[in-house]
Formats: structure tokens, sequence, C-alpha cells
């Protein structure tokens, strides 16, 4: 039986001092290895979520629980977004003067490694997404595609059991975003839990559950 | 990837802005290694001027500002003489007067029996035996080119050149040395001396014999060492104050433009640092980061800043009347301090900055358009 891994219970987060509700009491509950979309409209509260999932921003109240890991009360959220998640953003935010490879070590450093064993990494990690031709090119010598899927080695550096996707194919054509999602399936089925947030529908299909939200409600599963 | 490749990688992002950084603390570095060495060498010369040859000590005139306004009458060398361990004594006035291209040059009136202990080495001819008879410093006499049988005029009045000599100090040996009557006629200064030199019997405490001459004679004072300089040059401690003033003042611009550079580097950097937070780095780690990247900056900036001081102090030296009067002295003290003002202006200039970039909330940052 699969383990519930991400669980929320009535999440509300509210902005400048109440007067903007992001998240209006969003319980979501996900299993190990499911890829789930959430869709909506852009200012529906989907990437509010995501960041509270990610450890990136703390819900004004309600609870979350990730991997076991009770995210209000956690003390060290650094720790969790090192060990159990890895983020892909609609910007692949990819440090520009950094070559591919020095881009997917980033996130390692905080390990304890060495020098050879985060280059080895890293290079192996670009190779699983196809790039491995490009391991010493820096970003402006990369296609858009290209590097979203660098981003997704990076995300993918420490091991992370959940991936959090906000809008990974928001920038791309057509053809490079359906590699992407490609990518994003064959993590899945390799066991990774991944959630992603978008609202373009063709890509939210790709994934095996769809919540609609809107105005900080998650409506129900599409 | 080592950490400090990415440190490095980032200063070069913005190539112009961190070289105008640079070059901003570079040029306070610059005068700290050039006030520095400039302060040595006067320092030194005046070192040489007040321990020369076989002299442990000398002795000047009390609350001066100068040491060439030091006036004392020529009969106390005898009484310094008389004391108990006083092996030699010697009585020397000092004048300033301009000589070809060099508006001050040292002339020193000294009997002749006394040059040797004053380690006046006579290299060529002999020294002088009548008052219109003066030997030259090695330096001069090249400045001049001027030798041995050649005349010399001083205030109208023609002197024989008779030997030229060697001290191994800049000021002698840029100087001239006559007899001490003559020098005291010229400068109307007749029966005094500016400083007496005075040599030791083996065995005897310095201090116990420096002691009884400050006790003995309030109006002199006695320098046994450089740290002593003080009490006749206030010129030195001037500098000394000048060179603090500056260390700080870099410290203080240099600081404004480090944090300034920081600051707008931050800025551009906003989503990034957002990113980095997001990928689990904490906050210590990117405060870090932009710490070492402000003093990294600085580190170019005292490596550029003592190569321009240096090249600075040596242009400098191109210019006859300097080069008569100073003789730069560049020590791993003044590179030190350099050094360690770079240091600071990179910690205290990226502090701020690396404090505000820790405190960014990766939410905050990452939807930081």
């Amino acid at each position: 039986m699969q383990r519930l891994i991400i669980e929320t219970r009535d999440l509300v987060k509210t902005f400048e001092g109440g007067l903007v509700r992001a998240l209006n009491g969003v319980s979501l509950e996900v299993l190990e290895g499911q890829f789930v979309a959430i869709m909506g409209p852009s200012g529906c509260g989907k990437s509010t979520l995501l960041y509270i999932l990610g450890g990136l921003d703390e819900p004004t109240s309600g609870e979350v629980t990730v991997d076991g890991i009770d995210l209000c009360s956690a003390r060290n959220l650094d720790a969790f977004r090192v060990r159990k998640v890895g983020f892909v953003f609609q910007m692949h935010n990819l440090i520009p003067v950094l070559t591919a490879c020095e881009n997917v070590q980033i996130p390692m450093m905080e390990l304890k490694l060495s020098n050879t064993e985060r280059s080895e990494k890293a290079a192996n990690l670009l190779t699983m997404v196809g790039l491995k031709e490009r391991l010493d090119f820096v970003p402006t010598k990369l296609s858009g595609g290209e590097r979203q899927r660098v981003a997704i080695a990076r995300a993918l550096a420490n091991d992370p059991k959940i991936l959090l996707a906000d809008e990974p194919t928001g920038n791309l054509d057509s053809a490079s975003g359906q590699e992407i999602i490609q990518t994003f399936r064959k993590l899945n089925k390799e066991g990774r839990t991944i959630v992603l947030v978008t609202h373009d529908k063709n890509m939210a299909e790709q994934a095996g559950i769809i919540y609609h939200m809107k105005d900080g409600k998650i409506q129900g599963e599409i | 990837m080592r950490f400090l490749m990415l440190i490095f990688k980032n200063i070069l992002r913005r190539k112009t802005r961190s070289a105008f950084t640079v070059l901003g603390i570079s040029i306070g570095i610059a005068t700290i290694i050039a006030l520095g060495a400039l302060m040595n060498g006067m320092t030194a010369s005046m070192e040489d001027i007040l321990k020369s040859g076989e002299a442990d000590f000398s002795i000047a005139q009390s609350g001066i500002a100068d040491l060439s306004f030091s006036r004392i009458e020529e009969n106390i060398t005898g009484e310094i003489q008389n004391l108990n361990g006083v092996k030699k004594v010697a009585g020397v006035l000092i004048g300033i007067y301009p000589i070809g291209s060099n508006p001050y040059v040292m002339i020193w009136g000294v009997k002749s029996e006394d040059l040797q202990m004053l380690g006046v080495n006579v290299l060529n001819g002999s020294a002088f035996a009548s008052e219109h008879e003066l030997i030259l410093g090695e330096a001069i006499s090249k400045d001049l080119g001027k030798t041995v049988g050649n005349k010399l005029v001083l205030r109208e009045e023609e002197f024989n050149i008779t030997g030229i000599y060697q001290t191994g100090a800049i000021y002698q040996d840029r100087g001239l040395a006559m007899s001490l009557d003559k020098l005291q006629e010229l400068e109307k200064k007749e029966g005094y001396v500016t400083v007496i030199y005075v040599e030791l019997e083996e065995g005897t405490s310095l201090e116990t014999v420096c002691g009884q001459i400050e006790e003995g004679f309030p109006d002199l004072v006695t320098i046994k060492s450089a740290s002593e300089l003080g009490k006749v040059d206030q010129g030195l401690e001037i500098m000394d104050a000048v060179s603090l003033a500056v260390s700080i003042l870099a410290i203080f611009i240099g600081g404004i433009g480090v944090t300034n550079t920081m600051m707008m580097s931050i800025f551009e950097r906003t989503r990034e640092i957002g990113v980095l937070r997001a990928v689990g780095w904490k906050k210590r780690r990117v405060m870090t980061m932009i710490l070492r990247e402000s003093i990294l900056l600085c580190v170019f900036s005292v490596l550029i800043g003592s190569l321009l001081g240096v090249i600075g102090v040596r242009l400098l030296m191109l210019e006859p009347t300097i080069r008569g009067i100073l003789e730069p002295l560049f020590t791993i003290e003044t590179f030190a301090r350099a050094f360690a003002v770079a240091f600071a202006v990179g910690l205290v200039g990226g502090l701020y900055p690396a404090y505000r970039a820790s405190k960014l909330s990766p939410s905050v940052a990452l939807r930081y358009e």
C-alpha cells in the first residue's frame, strides 16, 4: 500500500495583513510515487501552495506534513529542502556564469561531498536528462528546453523523493515542453513523487491525478 | 566546482563595475603603501642621523619640533665627556643648504678627528684639514660631477674638495662635511652644535648614562632608538598620524564603495538568491558567499594597490629634489598594514549586504521581478 507523502489540512495563506487570501482552506493528500497536477488560472494560489509544500513559505494557518515532517513546527527548513524536495521553476533560474555541470552542483554544496564526487554526480544527472554533450555549456549557449532540463537535473541533485514543478513549460515552445513532460513521466516511473502546477491542460493531462484549483481552494479532482 | 570558484565567477559577472570598485580601493591602498614607504624611509634616515657610526646614542635640545632647530652649547660636550662610562663625545652642527638641483643638502660641521666615530669613511683623498676644505658624500659627488681637487662655492666662499666619503646613510652621503668652526661661522652659530653623539665604554649601562644626562641637563633629550625619534621630530609623528588617517579614510570610503557594489549585485541577483535558498542553501552560506565576494574584491585591490603604490613612489623618486632627501623603504609591515586595511574594507563593506542577502525570504526572492 502506498504511503501518504504529502498531506495538508485547511491550509490558509494570507498576504498584506489578511487583505489578500491566496489559500483559503486547502486540504490535499498525495501518495508516494504519484504524479499530481494542480491546474488553475493565474492567481488562484497554485504557486503559493507549492512554496508551502516545499518549505519556502509558511502557512498562516492549517497543517502541512511532507514525508513525515510537520513543516509548521520544523526548525530547520533548509535541511528539509536539501534532502526532501527538488524545485523546478517556470524560469530556469540557472546561474548565468556557471556551466550546466556547475549549476547542477549548486545544491550539493550543502552536502559533504568532494569536488570530484559533486562533478561526477552532476555529469550523471545531466546525462540522464539527455545533456551529456552539454556539460560545459553556459546557459546562454543552451536552448530553452535544454536549460529547463539542466534545472531538472539541479532539482534532482540531492536525490529528493519529491519534485515540485511550478509551470516548468510556461516559457517553452510545445516541442520543448513535450520533452520536459516526458522527462517528468520518466522520473515518476522511477518512483519519484511529482507535484506539478500548471494552467496548461495538455500538460496536466500527462499526470495521473489532476486537481482543479480556484480562488485559493481545491475544487476537486478532474 | 569549488565554492571559491563560484565566488570568483560572481565577481567577474560585472567586470566594469568590479574593476572600478577595485580601482577605487586600490588608490587608497596605493596611498597607504606610498606614505608608509616614505615614512619608513624618513624614519630610517633620521635614525641614521641620530645613531651615526660608533655612537650609542645622541643628544639634542628638548621640546623642538624638528632636529634642525636644536641648539646646544658646545661646551656641554666637555661636561658629558666627563661622565662615568662615556668613552667619546662628538658635537656636530647641521646646516641645510641648496646645492645644485637639491635645495636640502645637509652639511655637517664636525671636527675632523670625530669623523671616524661618526662612521664617515673617506674613500678617496683625505679629510679636511683647514677651514676652506670640505669632503663630499659619495652620492652628491656623483650628482654634482665633482671630485677631489675640484672646488665648491658655499655662501660666496670657495672650498677645496679634499675627499669623497661614504657612510651608507642617505642624508650623509647626499651631504658634505666641513670643519665645525667654519660651519658655525657660516651659520652664525658660534659656540653651538645641533647634536651631540656619545659613545660609551663597553659594559656601561645606556639607560643610566641617558638618565644622568636628562636629569643633569633638563634642556636636553637623549635618543637611544628609532622609537624615540618623535622627541626631536614631530614631522614623523604627523606623518604617522596622516598615514593612520588615510587608512581610516580608505576603510570608510572603500567600505561605502564595496557596500554599494555588493548591494547592487544583490538586487540584481535577488531571484538567484531565492533559488539558492530554495535548493537548501543555509542563510549562513549565502552570507559567506557575499562576504567572500566582498573580501575577494579587496584582495584584488590590495594586489593592484600595492603595485600602484610601488610604481608611484618610484616615479616620485625620479624628481631630484625628492630623491635628495628621501629614500623610500618598503617593509613587510607596510604591506601587512595595507592588507589589513583591505581586509577590513571587504569585511565592513560586505557585512550589511551579506546580512541583507541572508535575510531574504526565499518565497519573496523568487517572486522578485
